[in-house]
């Protein structure tokens, strides 16, 4: 199992495959191919530019990189160039959906459609935290930094505006539901968002909403039939 | 090699946390690269100050546990490079972190930056032995208030016991008119009790509270006259010698007047 000398990395710009450099060009060139391939639809239809960095190749090599992404992939690929910009240091911390990775483990909470669960009522205030291996129910209010940790599903009757982590040992299939949901942030297993910072929701009436993830990224969405 | 630089007062609400946000913010617009670090651990406010709240994953009690590594606790400022803080966490207390370990912390950010602000927690106690311990150089902010005043008093001879020799002086808060009345200390009685360097003076400014609600620091407002002055102790930080702000506020029309025909104008 050596998947990880190379790794694709989804960039604002396109692609970004990163190399091992230890690693010979033959091997790398037939990961690419696994990975591209169990990737399956993925990239189909896209149109990406593609970098690579870590691992220098010679130009005949790139062409070698550059056609096995365009027969395999399904995706039109426009460019493939070294990647010579510095990461810029330390940069890579919350900004992005998936890069501050919370540590997940192998066995995770999976009673989220029937499993054991905690009721919390009060307001959770700030500095108090109420974790809990199972599902976590609040009947109340949860405040900016105010946090909820649990393995399974999250509920807030109430306005949850702290910090909240649903399937917090790995579980994706968690959800949030909220009367309120404003939360500083929102954990789902290692997926994390922020709410945006300069959007001031001024909604004075309550929508319940619930959030979910798919394909690592955050969905939140109304679950009544809007009147 | 980066400088430790602690924020300190002894007493609470006299605006530690909107200093470091304002000199921190400073700094990083002189093209310094700069680490605020909140040790207010289980009531941290820097974080809402500087607007970055929502992106706290991990916090300073989490890299002194090695749960993560330094880096990433590192939160980056969303408007102006070079910018990090690495907040307290709110669900512990001050007792999660040692000044040991603060020391240790501190010489490690050294390498990577000019400037580690640290803003201290209100009080003489756990919290307040670990935002010193690393440092290299103090400030104690302080308002013109008698009981400020005191605080600043024991916390001046807290940090020289602690070897933190000649910590500066930035009064915050003051109000010109009610000084010119009488009504408040005047920035010479203060000196004359604490008897430290002055590094600045910060008017009371409604702006303040406008930007600390913003999560954006008044230092960036160049409109605003605490802006101007926390612009000024940046520098002086730096060693530039910048004349002191004057802070007489614009009288009026009528005021000004008054005064042309030698009127009293109090």
């Amino acid at each position: 199992m050596d998947e990880a000398n190379v790794t694709f990395k989804g960039s604002l710009h396109g692609l970004t495959i990163i190399l091992k450099e230890e690693d010979g060009f033959e091997s790398i060139l037939e990961q690419i191919e696994r990975k591209v391939v169990s990737a399956g639809k993925f990239f189909k239809g896209a149109s990406l530019h593609v970098k690579y960095r870590g691992k220098k190749l010679s130009k005949d090599q790139e062409d070698r990189v550059f056609n096995l992404l365009a027969s395999k992939s399904g995706a039109r690929i426009k460019s493939l160039t070294e990647d010579t910009e510095e990461p810029p240091e330390a940069q890579n911390n919350i900004s992005g959906q998936t890069s501050p990775r919370i540590r997940m483990k192998d066995y995770y909470f999976n009673g989220i459609n029937e499993g054991v669960t905690k009721f919390y009522r009060g307001t959770v205030r700030s500095g108090q935290l109420v974790d809990f291996k199972g599902n976590l129910v609040v009947i109340g209010d949860v405040n900016p930094g105010g946090e909820l940790i649990a393995s399974g599903n999250v509920i807030v009757v109430g306005s949850l505006r702290g910090i909240v982590h649903a399937g917090a040992d790995g579980n994706k299939d968690a959800i949030v539901v909220a009367l309120n949901l404003q939360p500083t942030q929102l954990r789902i297993a290692d997926v994390i968002t922020r709410s945006p910072d300069d959007e001031k929701d001024s909604r004075n009436f309550l929508v319940p909403e619930l959030a979910y993830v798919k394909d690592n990224m955050v969905y939140i969405e109304r679950f009544l039939p809007q009147r | 090699m980066g400088e430790v630089i602690v924020i300190t007062s002894g007493k609470g609400g006299v605006g530690k946390t909107t200093t470091t946000a304002n000199i921190g913010t400073g700094l990083a617009l002189q093209g310094k690269k700069v680490v605020l670090i909140d040790t207010d651990i289980g009531l941290r406010n820097l974080d809402v100050v500087m607007g970055l709240e929502n992106r706290i994953v991990y916090d300073l009690v989490d890299v002194v546990e090695g749960t993560c590594r330094i880096k990433q606790a590192l939160i980056k400022d969303k408007r102006y490079e070079g910018l990090f803080l690495l907040p307290a966490a709110q669900t512990r207390d001050k007792s999660a972190v040692s000044p040991e370990q603060m020391i240790k912390l501190c010489d490690e950010l050294r390498n990577e930056f000019d400037f580690i602000l640290v803003d201290c927690p209100a009080g003489i106690e756990q919290g307040f032995k670990n935002a010193i311990a690393g440092a290299d150089r103090a400030v104690v902010v302080t308002t013109p208030e008698v009981s400020a005043v005191r605080d600043a008093d024991r916390i001046i001879g807290l940090l020289e016991a602690n070897e933190l020799r000649n910590p500066k002086l930035l009064v915050n808060r003051i109000r010109v008119d009610m000084v010119k009345r009488g009504d408040m200390m005047t920035i010479d009685d203060i000196i004359d009790i604490l008897a430290i360097d002055l590094i600045g003076v910060v008017p009371d400014d409604e702006k303040i509270v406008v930007s600390t609600n913003k999560g954006e620091p008044a230092v960036t407002d160049s409109k605003s006259l605490a802006g101007q002055a926390y612009r000024n102790i940046t520098r002086r930080l730096l060693g530039e010698e910048v004349p002191m702000l004057d802070l007489e506020t614009d009288d009026g029309f009528l005021v000004k007047l008054k005064r042309l025909f030698g009127l009293r104008t109090t």
